[in-house]
């Protein structure tokens, strides 16, 4: 931006030269970015070829939108779909608004080292993989678990949380506000912390409420930040968090744990996998969310808020 | 993360409410209850965990909330340790981490810089080619395929290169390096040094809270990995900790895995011994914990409030 490429300006070539250095440091990342995400994007192809091990993703031969005639007879893809989509719906619903709250709460809290302690709590989870969380849930919701031990304390029956179908939905929720609305809310601590001062001083002049402040003056100002993750979160309706679900499911909940990630995973490692048909899904899935993302995107602007690309 | 900027303001302004705000309100009662609950929920299972792990199997048994064991044992460690699973795991994940995470800084911190750069040529495209990667990518098939037509399945090499960049840290990184004041770079330019010296001579030592968090997520996400290890190392020698943890705890309480993962024998422990394999797998993430919490807070505000 501060060179102005007009007439007067040095030749193309010579600004390159110029630039040889950063060039040279670029060149290492941007190697790996061609080879590990522009050539699997690139592989992405075979959904309209017919995978020939011998031949490789270059040799295969273009077949059109063949595979996608098998991918949409699939009921199981269909199934796959619904479910993950449904499980967004959910995740949306009951999980979105958690570290909205949870930034407004630890906001208003005035202890101060209390408050870290308390922060360091919350965002621990974040740094385990889900086969640890997993692990642990094992142990907290078996049956000789903590929970079930509470039940049965207040005389109630023990509950297999982690082997009904039907709790598999609410578990799922639970289980990633449990491991992330702590550090979800750091980025909107971090807008919250941006927030001018003067804005609460004259609030509380004029007499406003603490409530009154949090709601015209703190959500007011993450609102930006909200839309954003808003946003995002739509452009990955057809994902829906492989780690988690292909760790805390199990084969008694295997049915209803089916999302589509789930169900690439199985149809390409399976004994007889079909590796075009894979690609055809995969596609399919990226295509999708790349689309919601630019709609939701453009809708947040024509409703007159600010999208994601300037 | 609190927040210096409010009650610094409101201290320098003794009327506004100095008062009001010290005074303890309901408010302050309730939310002190939920935030203190909501954190014993995270708590307690992590201390369930650890109590099961040292506790006999008949202790394990016959309390049914146990969160202190009253004769405390270290025979599921010795049993942890019989099996040597654990080893193996410890071993593959240590390699992946030495090897990987250093690759990782190399490769991000020179494009992160790079990027941080005034304007040169399609200094745009490269931005954009990165950015989109967030956005759109191939996906596991095409991935797998890759690793096998570049013969790297089986080898350590496919996990470490399978993940390179992550772009997010590398925008948070390039953040901070433009946020550095320019004058610095300006005048050391004028002084005749190359891109090189000003990155390892002022860049770098000016950016050590940045440098040190991202340095932290790449080794807890290194620490964490299992994915593509599960999908591209098929080799009983070579598993790392995570996986090796599924095989013994998630694997055995599924009587039948769901699909082809490691092809560990899978025998069957009690549960002191999973909690035992679950605790000398949260240990090392718990002990670079305090220096994350001491780091991030710096390192990713400026980042990313910035973007």
């Amino acid at each position: 931006m501060l060179h102005k490429t007009g007439a007067a300006g040095p030749s193309l070539w010579t600004r390159i030269y110029k630039n040889k250095e950063i060039y040279f440091l670029l060149s290492f990342g941007i190697v790996w970015y061609l080879v590990f995400s522009y050539i699997p994007m690139y592989g992405l192809t075979l959904a309209f070829k017919e995978y020939k091990a011998s031949l490789g993703i270059f040799g295969s031969p273009w077949v059109g939108f063949e595979n996608y005639k098998y991918v949409f007879q699939d009921k199981d893809f269909m199934r796959a779909v619904f479910r993950t989509l449904q499980i967004n719906a959910g995740r949306m619903i009951f999980q979105f608004p958690f570290p909205i709250i949870f930034a407004l709460m630890i906001n208003e809290l005035r202890l101060g080292r209390y408050k870290k302690v308390l922060q360091s709590v919350y965002t621990f989870p974040h740094f385990l993989s889900w086969i640890i969380v997993a692990s642990i849930l094992i142990n907290v919701l078996g049956q000789n678990g903590m929970v079930n031990a509470v039940i049965r304390l207040f005389g109630g029956e023990s509950v297999s949380f982690l082997g009904t179908p039907k709790l598999f939905q609410p578990l799922v929720y639970i289980t990633e506000i449990w491991k992330s609305a702590g550090w979800s809310a750091i980025i909107y601590m971090a807008t919250i912390s941006g927030i001018d001062q003067e804005q609460y001083e004259a609030a509380e002049i004029d007499g406003a409420s603490r409530l009154q402040r949090i709601l015209h003056i703190t959500l007011p100002g993450i609102r930006g930040t909200i839309t954003v993750m808003f946003i995002l979160a739509v452009g990955n309706l057809m994902t829906a968090g492989f780690d988690q679900i292909f760790n805390i499911s199990n084969p008694a909940t295997s049915k209803v744990a089916e999302t589509l990630d789930m169900y690439i995973y199985r149809v390409t490692f399976q004994s007889s996998s079909d590796l075009s048909f894979s690609s055809a899904v995969s596609l399919f899935k990226s295509v999708i969310n790349f689309a919601l993302l630019l709609f939701a995107d453009k809708t947040i602007k024509l409703i007159g808020g600010e999208g994601l690309f300037a | 993360m609190s927040i210096p900027a409010k009650s610094g303001s409101t201290r320098q302004k003794p009327h506004s409410g100095g008062k009001l705000r010290n005074r303890f309100e309901m408010m302050d009662a309730v939310l002190l209850v939920i935030l203190t609950v909501w954190a014993l929920i995270i708590l307690l299972p992590f201390i369930s965990v650890v109590a099961a792990s040292f506790s006999t199997h008949k202790e394990y048994l016959e309390t049914p909330l146990l969160l202190f064991p009253t004769r405390p044992t270290l025979e599921n460690y010795k049993m942890l340790l019989a099996d040597g699973r654990i080893l193996i795991g410890y071993r593959t994940t240590l390699l992946i981490l030495a090897l990987g995470m250093p690759i990782n800084m190399f490769l991000t911190t020179s494009v992160a810089y790079a990027l941080s750069r005034p304007a040169f040529p399609f200094k745009k495209v490269f931005l954009y080619g990165i950015l989109f990667t967030m956005l759109f990518n191939g996906g596991i098939v095409p991935m797998y395929l890759l690793m096998m037509e570049l013969h790297l399945t089986n080898s350590i090499w496919s996990v470490i290169f399978a993940y390179g960049i992550n772009t997010f840290y590398l925008i948070i990184m390039r953040n901070y390096f433009i946020s550095l004041p320019d004058s610095l770079i300006e005048s050391a330019k004028l002084d005749g040094a190359g891109e090189w010296t000003i990155l390892f001579r002022i860049v770098l030592p000016l950016s050590m809270p940045i440098i040190a968090t991202v340095i932290l997520f790449y080794s807890v996400d290194r620490w964490n990995e299992w994915f593509n290890a599960m999908v591209f190392l098929r080799s009983n020698n070579m598993v790392p900790l995570q996986l090796v943890l599924r095989s013994m705890v998630i694997d055995a309480s599924a009587s039948k895995s769901l699909a082809a993962t490691q092809a560990v024998v899978t025998k069957s422990f009690s549960d002191g011994i999973k909690m035992a394999g679950v605790v000398a797998t949260i240990l090392p993430v718990m002990c670079v914990f305090p220096f994350l919490q001491k780091y991030f807070v710096k390192g990713i505000m400026i980042g990313a409030v910035k973007a």
